[in-house]
């Protein structure tokens, strides 16, 4: 457990010490820093590997929502095609 | 235009007049068999830790190759929405806006993913998660710019009057993509990757990485070829079905 503090508190010295020239430009001022959260402790913990997780599962989640979404139109052709045919049985 | 046809085939499906089944359904098993290889790969193969990146390096297996792929779907839809003005087959029109509609959200899912990531690395220690780096914004705006086409469509009654319109507006967006994507922000000051002195891929970069970085570029544009023939299908199936391509 202490390996991990101390490996959360060198990546944030590291990452303090890195210059962001972007933040400086745009915010004009030191960008506030705060204690690792909780969510931050998890993401930081394992040299980050947690961060790759949530990408692949945010895109996975993503890629099943659009085929999802995919579905529901098909499902929507199918019931107008269906309704065509019925009408076309009357006309006979 | 469409001819009744009385006797449809038994394999009525492999005669498709715009899609060739066979060869998609070539693609989406290769696609999937590809994509899985690379998701063990982006795990599972050591790579040297660089501080701050850590294991998050991995994620140029992820996050990059959807910009990749809107990029190709861009070019999918712009080509389609060129061909359209030429011919006027309604054909162009269902394949530019199936290709921007799919390509579109991979672009949201490589802004989500560009957030998280840049959380844990630029932003770690501050409670930022946006902090309009010139990268991100231009991605944004570019976004809203293929919103803007959605939009536009959805406001339109007439499919062949749309399809013009939209097919001129698509042109203009696909036009701007390349410079909101890549050009402008590499002006800018940035922390994104691709900018002056701070090269996304560098001799330190450790080259087993382009071997699964390649494969993953490869494999999310064949899933999208997949995701948008699958929905250039059903909108072949609307258009036949009411005279109206739009999903």
């Amino acid at each position: 457990m202490e390996q991990v503090v101390q490996s959360i508190q060198d990546s944030l010295r590291a990452s303090q010490s890195v210059s962001t020239p972007f933040d400086s430009i745009w915010t004009r001022g030191d960008v506030p820093t705060v204690a690792p959260s909780g969510l931050e402790q998890i993401m930081l913990s394992n040299d980050k590997i947690f961060v790759v997780l949530a990408v692949v599962l945010l895109i996975w989640i993503g890629l099943i929502f659009f085929v999802y979404r995919t579905d529901r139109r098909l499902s929507q052709v199918e019931r107008s095609l269906e309704d065509r045919i019925y009408e076309s049985d009357d006309e006979i | 235009m469409w001819t009744r046809q009385e006797n449809i085939p038994e394999s009525g499906l492999k005669e498709h007049p715009h899609v060739r089944i066979g060869r998609y359904a070539l693609v989406r098993n290769t696609v999937f068999l590809g994509l899985t290889a690379v998701v063990l790969a982006g795990f599972l193969v050591n790579i040297p830790r660089i501080n701050i990146l850590e294991h998050t390096a991995r994620n140029l297996y992820f996050h990059v190759p959807m910009w990749f792929t809107m990029m190709a779907a861009v070019g999918v839809s712009g080509y389609h929405s060129f061909r359209l003005l030429q011919t006027g087959s309604l054909i162009r029109d269902i394949r530019a806006m199936q290709a921007a509609r799919v390509g579109a959200w991979f672009g949201v899912l490589g802004l989500l993913t560009g957030i998280i990531w840049s959380k844990f690395t630029w932003y770690v220690g501050t409670d930022v998660w946006w902090n309009f780096d010139p990268r991100q914004t231009m991605a944004s705006l570019q976004l809203l710019i293929y919103g803007a086409y959605f939009v536009l469509r959805s406001a339109l009654e007439d499919p062949d009057r749309r399809a013009k319109i939209a097919a001129v507006y698509n042109l203009f967006a696909a036009t701007t993509t390349p410079f909101l994507l890549y050009v402008i922000p590499r002006q800018l000051e940035s922390l994104h990757p691709g900018a002056e002195g701070n090269p996304a891929f560098s001799e330190i970069t450790e080259p087993v990485m382009r071997l699964i970085f390649y494969p993953a570029i490869i494999g999310f544009i064949g899933l999208f070829w997949v995701l948008y023939t699958q929905r250039v299908r059903i909108a072949w199936i609307k258009y036949r079905v009411s005279r109206d391509p739009e999903l």
